[in-house]
């Protein structure tokens, strides 16, 4: 009788969580298969036809999207900035992180929190003295001078991160690398970059979606259209008055294939850059 | 340790053989940034036709959304790297203040020249946007600092098909034959009205038509310069016209928080009968329903003293930058654009209505009536005095909480004018 109950119980739990878990599934798909949906449609009929799977699929939306937003250019553009912006990041910001964390020197403390202080700044708050600034270095439309500033604007969370990281990361692993002959760059290299390889997963894929989403910056900074990144491209279907909307989709649908491709190709350590509390501190000496 | 080498090195070759130099101009070339997506293609095909015909090279630069290219034109102001022509998508006290810092040109002696040549190829009020009067309340020297590229009249705009299905046989001229149309449109269960009232700008709009049409021009200014106060029985009946319209269910559910954009979808998907639109939508409804047919027309008046005047005049403009070294390659430019041919030929691509009023003589029906009501426009832009923007949002915020039942006419006008007393203790007004 017991059994029973016991067996009724957790049928009826796990029967809920799959439940909830469904809906969060379905929730979190179902705009993904919309956009998909829209794209095939005409303009037409986009507003007027509810169904799931259009009648007719218009597949010409993709060409259009592809053709006319320039999108080849704009693609190798967006990979350009992505690839670079966030190796930078890495690059900087783990070194950074690792000088606030395991180095002492004047001043330290205050240097990191001012890092931390530019969080609060939003960033249309300094489009005028970052567009200043890049004039008066001749950065403005160029690839680099928009780099550079992709950079900055994602150094701050990401010191953030790895420092609270670093600061886990137990002294006795420094020392016995210290004593195996490394010094402090290889310390960093081969003691502290891998223990942080979940964080430095995150660091990736939340700034390859800020970099590949951005346009604000890219439309302040650049000029010149083949420098513009992929959003620029989809600007051209959004129109002040009018919205192409089935183009405009089919435009987003292409957009996204690359980021969740690298969501799949990163999703291990994601989940367990998450799961072990990046924020907290991941290190975990077992 | 060489792996990391090796990284950065790629890095390093992929950003420089990217390219970090700033291109440099031709001689022969003039810059334009614009914000007009809809425009870009047929302007482009303008610019290699010049191109052709005069050598000089025309490069366009679009920035879009609209609110991206403003902050670019600030930035480029400040860098003092503004382009040959560009567009100020701004209030006018904004346009006042690049003029005054030295960035927009004087085009006046232009527009003037041969017997006002240029001057005359545009409808009046297209020129008048872009005219500083003397005496004008920014403090500006008078004259014409902008081209107008094309213009808008915003008015009511009506479903032939919905209203013959509601048995109505004429469109409504007065407020009387409105209200008796949203009864005979609810009656067959249409939904009478449809705007984006969402979007405080067409809230201002509507009202002003009211407003003119109600107590006229004069004493629509009198007030903006604190001599009638807004608890003045015109003006509670402009309020009482959108408590009235609430009452009767003439508007769309939601209407407070549609934007035009989605107001448009709506009108252009049949689901509603009437809107209250600018003649950019002309473009929108042709791609979203082609077999669409409707006409338009002002809204109905509620006076018969004074006319309905719609709003209108108020386009695209684009300025010449005053420290350019192009300067007089950017007025040929501008000049050749707004030609008949040219003008005619954007139209055509973007079912815009054009500045040029020759230009207007082969564009469509609807838009021809569209422009109709060019002559008897007005804007916010050409009048002589403007209110101040803290009244205008607590004016349009107001008339939303009378749409949605929240106030009286009169509570509103009460609270409109403690704000106006406020203001007005503020600022001296002229």
């Amino acid at each position: 009788m017991f059994f029973n109950k016991h067996k009724i119980e957790n049928f009826f739990k796990s029967a809920l969580i799959h439940v909830f878990l469904m809906i969060v599934v379905v929730s979190c798909l179902f705009p993904i298969f919309w956009m998909v949906r829209s794209s095939l449609m005409s303009n037409a009929t986009i507003f007027v036809d509810p169904s799931l799977i259009p009648q007719e699929l218009h597949w010409s939306n993709y060409v259009v999207a592809w053709t006319k937003g320039n999108f080849a250019v704009y693609f190798l553009n967006s990979m350009i900035y992505t690839i670079s912006v966030v190796m930078g990041i890495v690059v900087v910001s783990s070194l950074a992180a690792f000088a606030f964390s395991r180095l002492k020197f004047p001043g330290r403390d205050f240097l990191f929190y001012i890092f931390v202080a530019a969080m609060m700044i939003p960033l249309p708050g300094s489009f005028v003295p970052i567009f200043v600034l890049m004039n008066k270095l001749h950065l403005v439309n160029t690839r680099l001078g928009y780099i550079l500033c992709m950079i900055n604007v994602g150094l701050c969370l990401s010191i953030l991160l790895l420092k609270t990281f670093f600061d886990k990361m137990p002294s006795d692993l420094e020392d016995s690398a210290r004593m195996d002959g490394c010094n402090r760059i290889q310390i960093w290299w081969h003691v502290a970059l891998p223990l942080a390889a979940p964080a430095l997963a995150v660091i990736v894929i939340y700034n390859s979606l800020n970099v590949w989403n951005e346009y604000i910056l890219a439309t302040l900074l650049l000029s010149d259209n083949n420098l513009m990144p992929l959003q620029r491209g989809l600007m051209v279907f959004n129109g002040a008055y009018q919205v192409d909307y089935p183009v405009l989709m089919a435009g987003l649908t292409m957009t996204a294939v690359p980021i969740i491709a690298i969501y799949f190709l990163m999703q291990k350590h994601i989940v367990k850059g998450l799961s072990s509390g990046t924020i907290g501190g991941l290190y975990d000496p077992a | 340790m060489k792996r990391l080498g090796a990284w950065l090195c790629c890095a390093l070759l992929v950003v420089i053989t990217c390219g970090c130099a700033q291109p440099k101009k031709a001689v022969n070339e003039i810059e334009l940034w614009h914000w007009m997506t809809d425009r870009q293609d047929a302007l482009e095909a303008l610019a290699r036709k010049y191109e052709q015909e005069t050598g000089i090279r025309v490069k366009l630069s679009l920035f879009a959304p609209s609110d991206s290219y403003i902050q670019k034109i600030i930035a480029a102001a400040q860098a003092n790297v503004l382009p040959d022509i560009y567009g100020i998508l701004d209030k006018k006290t904004i346009f006042a203040s690049f003029i005054k810092a030295g960035l927009v040109a004087d085009l006046t002696s232009a527009f003037e020249a041969d017997g006002n040549a240029w001057g005359k190829r545009f409808f009046v009020k297209a020129v008048d946007n872009n005219r500083f009067a003397v005496g004008n309340m920014d403090g500006v020297k008078p004259g014409i600092y902008g081209v107008p590229l094309d213009v808008s009249t915003v008015q009511m705009i009506y479903n032939r098909n919905l209203l013959k299905k509601a048995g109505i046989a004429t469109v409504p001229a007065t407020f009387e034959e409105f209200l008796a149309a949203v009864k005979a449109l609810k009656r067959v269960g249409i939904v009478p009205f449809v705007t984006g009232f969402g979007e405080t700008w067409i809230v201002d709009c509507f009202a002003s038509n009211y407003a003119f049409n109600i107590m006229g021009e004069a004493k629509v200014m009198a007030t903006f310069r604190g001599e009638v106060p807004y608890t003045d029985p015109d003006w509670m009946a402009v309020f009482t016209v959108f408590q009235t319209l609430a009452k009767k269910g003439a508007f769309i559910e939601g209407i407070v928080t549609k934007g035009n954009k989605y107001a448009e979808q709506d009108f252009a998907l049949e689901r509603a009968a009437f809107s209250f639109d600018g003649s950019w939508g002309v473009n929108i409804y042709k791609s979203m329903n082609p077999v669409l047919d409707y006409g338009v027309a002002p809204l109905p008046a509620l006076k018969a003293a004074n006319p309905m005047r719609v709003w209108g005049g108020a386009g695209s403009s684009l300025v010449v930058n005053a420290l350019s070294p192009n300067k007089d390659k950017a007025v040929a430019f501008l000049q050749w654009i707004t030609d008949t041919p040219q003008q005619a030929y954007l139209s055509e691509q973007t079912n815009n209505l054009p500045s040029n009023r020759e230009a207007s003589v082969g564009i469509s029906p609807i838009l021809g009536d569209f422009a109709k009501a060019m002559e008897q426009s007005t804007h916010p832009r050409v009048w002589i005095l403007n209110e101040d923007p803290i009244v205008v949002e607590a004016f349009d915020k107001g008339i939303q909480s009378i749409i949605i039942g929240e106030k009286t006419p009169a509570q509103v006008a009460v609270e409109v004018q403690k704000i106006k007393l406020r203001q007005m203790g503020k600022v001296k007004r002229p």
